[in-house]
């Protein structure tokens, strides 16, 4: 039945063709095949689009170039007049189909394949084409299906555009097909021979990015069957992939389509960009869980893994000045009461775990407010990185018996942690963890980048695995008495130890300044080791002497000045490092201005003023959206052409940083964010807002309505 | 300081993950090299094929779905038939799986697939009913037909299609390289298959719904 209502189309469709010069049409049994040209008129030697435009049958899909695991691409045989050349079909953006477990790559609904012919310069008659095309259509069974379409183009000296909604056609189609990316790729291989594809769009937000896969553009390099987790993080749009089934050498460029959604503006945005990925042999990808499993991690392995770190955070160079204060502690209990050193271990977890706990709530706090968190944030911070290398200068110091803790240090933090007692014991919880978090960053990726993706609850446990893994050695040597026996009896020794570890705190010191410097550049050097200077001076003056003689106080306040120096230098730091920042121009990869004046308020309200056009332009360097814009349709030869034809003020605004004045001028907007697009025709009252995803031909047909130059 | 820090702490995270790998919902398909899955299955006349009883023989696993158009074009151009009398003449043990699930394309009773092994004058050692596509699944099957090569050993030498050209144009069989039939005849060689895996294509293979 269904075959004869096809043929009787067929028959229907044969002398519509006839007819029509301009779209030869064939209705198959579960695709309507079309085949349409951007030009009524062919100009000889111009090159000009086809397209094979598919109409699939409710629920059926035809497939991409890389069909995934079964299925096959549409195939076009043309048929040219003489010195006529078809170039390659070029394919829109695949979506991906899920058939019981097996991927394939392909379309619904619709798909429009063009394919560009260059007719040659000199033919006689009309331009005739014809095509052999045929095609897989699946939804649970497979047809395979073909149909013969023909299409004939009067030749003319100038050539004609097709109609509007012919021409229409093709723009929606052309938005579809992915743009060249815009940044570069590489790709490594792990050990397991899984390669990692590394899109290096750096400066992206996590947040506002779902969706993100990358189509292989071939069978082979990658399976298709694995899920793909890729991560958004400094290094750009990491997407670990599974190996293929060929055999063959990976290629020295992986290629592939590289889908994502944006959380835009005003609304989602899917983006499509065709990626080539060098083979990086000096990249090799370690098998992170994502890669290795194919699959998301679950809770509990989240956990378990969260709980192995912790244990093997234990090993870090930047825990291991904790861990020798924790083993001078333990020296100076070794032959107490078991009671004191279980109270010692248990205060130290606490400390671990209340630590963690409020990382944890300010992870979630943070990301409730701006919506991004990335692990080991505080220590972005130059304030922060000098603080901690004042408190490990100030416990070597102490371990180096330069001074004693006496009850009046208390209050400050490493008097705190120095102090014996359960107190001590809990803030050296709290110190390990604050130097332990960036350590865990590359380490504890998986476990760390699966708790800040999850629900509050979920961050929650998995963190609070994460400190139970760390302290859970000492703990367990604090309440196994057989572990304590084998520690050694109390003696000289504990001195020289406690001493010897003063050395590895000083190289922690040495390293936190070299942090420091990563964040500030030189300058920090000068700031940290002269505000150590001060510290150790009011150290020193403190140990002069005792008693409340009026000498007494006044040491006391030269103390307390030198270290009130000492802290200045952070402020001094901040301040350093800001203007660096925004000197240097901020992200990589920031917004340029190559034609463009940075945006203003009273620049924009000037130029208003005086009658000119302007068109305002808020970005941002992370906004994906932003930037296909500007490469489709702000800054195409035509659309500059346009722009400077119509003496347009082009002002652009960067967000990137989230700058108040456009803050501000979005609120009032009601905008929540970029891309936002302002076109402020003369006499206009209010500034026309165009759509948040640009079009060359929008932007020419709005700059074409506004009144000729003066 | 800090760049010698990663080396060990990848090689700890490694050893971590391998202990701690989650099973994947779908079977990988098997490695080239590596032993073959073992399975056991019941065929069309009610006998039981264990492919560790056939050890010592060649073994070519063939997915088939009768409806499938590119099953369909192997058979009525008596490709497929032709490739099995010849293994059958070379001691090869040919078996075709059909592992359509129940109420899916390409499922047959015991009864229909004999009958279809007689119209298509078809010459498998056995037609292996797999209705919840045990053997499709441990094979990492995607397609129909989707062929395998397992050697004498129980070693997997050969996956992929049948031939190749990926079409369902029955004139495309004679320009296209017959895989199965060279690695048949470089197995049966000693000789090392060359290419021991490309791609398959075909019908979706019909697997059981998730909800079922």
């Amino acid at each position: 039945m269904k075959r004869l209502f096809a043929l009787l189309l067929a028959l229907i469709a044969a002398p519509a063709f006839a007819q029509s010069p301009s779209s030869a049409v064939v209705q198959t049994e579960n695709v309507r095949a079309e085949l349409l040209a951007d030009v009524s008129a062919v100009k000889l030697g111009e090159p000009f689009w086809v397209a094979l435009r598919q109409t699939i049958r409710p629920k059926w899909h035809t497939y991409w170039k890389n069909p995934g695991e079964s299925g096959l691409p549409t195939e076009i045989a043309w048929k040219l007049p003489e010195g006529a050349k078809a170039g390659p079909i070029v394919w829109p953006r695949p979506h991906l189909f899920d058939i019981g477990g097996i991927i394939n790559y392909g379309f619904k609904d619709e798909a429009v394949l063009m394919v560009q012919i260059t007719p040659s310069a000199k033919a006689a008659g009309d331009f005739k084409l014809a095509a052999e095309a045929n095609w897989l259509v699946c939804e649970d069974v497979c047809i395979p299906e073909d149909a013969k379409l023909a299409l004939t183009l009067p030749v003319t000296a100038t050539g004609a555009p097709a109609s509007p909604a012919t021409r229409a056609i093709f723009d929606k189609a052309r938005q579809q097909v992915p743009m060249p990316s815009p940044w570069p790729a590489k790709y490594g291989v792990a050990k397991s021979g899984d390669p990692t594809v590394i899109v290096e769009a750096k400066g992206l937000k996590a947040d506002t990015i779902r969706d993100v896969y990358f189509f292989p553009a071939d069978w082979g390099p990658v399976a298709s069957m694995a899920k793909q987790n890729a991560v958004i993080g400094a290094e750009g749009i990491r997407i670990p992939l599974r190996r293929g089934d060929a055999k063959a050498a990976m290629p020295a460029e992986l290629m592939g389509t590289l889908v994502l959604t944006e959380k835009a503006a005003g609304g989602d945005v899917q983006q499509a960009f065709d990626v080539a990925a060098k083979l990086d042999p000096a990249f090799v990808p370690t098998s992170s869980l994502a890669a290795a499993g194919g699959e998301q991690l679950s809770l509990v392995e989240a956990l378990l893994f969260a709980l192995l770190g912790g244990l093997i955070l234990n090993l870090m160079p930047c825990v291991f000045p904790v861990l020798a204060m924790k083993a001078a502690a333990f020296a100076r209990l070794a032959g107490h009461e078991r009671s004191a050193m279980r109270r010692d271990g248990v205060a130290y977890t606490l400390g671990v775990l209340v630590s963690f706990a409020a990382m944890a709530a300010l992870v979630i706090a943070i990301r409730a407010s701006v919506g991004e968190v990335t692990w080991g944030f505080q220590f972005q911070s130059p304030v922060f990185s000098l603080l901690i290398a004042y408190l490990f200068f100030v416990v070597g110091l102490n371990l180096s018996g330069v001074f004693e803790f006496s009850s009046r240090f208390a209050g400050i933090g490493q008097g705190l942690v120095a102090r014996g007692g359960t107190t001590g014991a809990f803030f050296t919880g709290v110190l390990a963890v604050i130097v332990a978090t960036p350590c865990t960053v590359p380490f504890m990726a998986a476990a760390v980048g699966f708790a800040l993706s999850q629900p509050a609850p979920e961050t929650m446990a998995v963190l609070l695995a994460l400190g139970l893994g760390l302290a859970l050695p000492y703990l367990l040597l604090a309440i196994t008495p057989a572990l304590q026996r084998l520690m050694p009896r109390p003696g000289p020794w504990m001195d020289r130890l406690r001493q010897f570890l003063a050395f590895p705190m000083y190289a922690s010191t040495v390293w936190m300044i070299w942090v420091l410097t990563q964040q500030t550049g030189p300058d920090g050097v000068i700031y940290a080791l002269g505000g150590m200077i001060l510290i150790a001076f009011a150290i020193w003056l403190l140990r002069l002497g005792s008693g409340a003689s009026a000498a007494t106080w006044m040491r006391r306040g030269l103390a307390a000045v030198a270290v009130l120096l000492a802290f200045a230098a952070a402020l001094k730091l901040e301040d350093g490092s800001a203007t660096a920042a925004s000197a240097s121009g901020g992200p990589a990869g920031g917004v340029t201005f190559d034609g463009w004046e940075r945006f203003s308020r009273e620049r924009m309200n000037q130029a208003v003023a005086e009658g000119k056009p302007v068109f305002v332009d808020f970005t941002a360097a992370w906004c994906i959206t932003c930037l296909v814009n500007e490469r489709v349709a702000l800054e195409t030869p035509a659309t500059r052409h346009a722009f400077e034809q119509a003496g347009v003020v082009k002002l652009k605004g960067d967000w990137t940083n989230r700058d108040p004045e456009i803050t501000s001028l979005l609120k009032e907007l009601s905008r929540a964010g970029v891309p936002l697009y302002l076109l402020w025709v003369p006499g206009a009252a209010q500034p026309k807002i165009l759509p948040q995803v640009l079009t060359e031909s929008l932007i020419l047909s709005e700059l074409a309505e506004i009144p000729a130059k003066r | 300081m800090s760049s010698f820090i990663v080396p060990r702490r990848t090689l700890l995270l490694g050893s971590a993950a391998a202990a701690v790998m989650p099973a994947i919902a779908f079977a990988d398909s098997p490695d080239i090299g590596k032993p073959a899955p073992l399975f056991t299955a019941v065929d069309s006349n009610g006998k039981t094929w264990s492919l560790a009883d056939l050890k010592g023989k060649v073994v070519v696993i063939e997915t088939t779905n009768d409806g499938c158009p590119y099953v369909r074009k192997h058979y009525s151009a008596r490709n497929m038939q032709d490739q099995q009398r010849e293994a059958a003449g070379q001691g090869v043990v040919w078996l075709t799986s059909a592992s359509s699930a129940k109420g899916e394309q390409g499922y047959v009773t015991a009864a229909q697939a004999n009958d279809l092994t007689k119209s298509r004058d078809a010459a498998p050692a056995a037609v292996l009913l797999d209705p919840q596509s045990k053997i499709a699944r441990a094979y990492g099957a995607t397609v129909t037909p989707h062929m395998y090569v397992i050697d004498a050993n129980g070693t997997l030498v050969y996956k992929g299609g049948i031939d190749s050209i990926p079409s369902a144009d029955v004139a495309d069989i004679p320009k296209a390289k017959q895989y199965v039939r060279v690695a048949l005849r470089e197995v049966l060689a000693g000789r090392q298959v060359a290419e021991a895996s490309t791609r398959p294509y075909g019908c979706t293979l019909k697997y059981p719904r998730a909800s079922s």
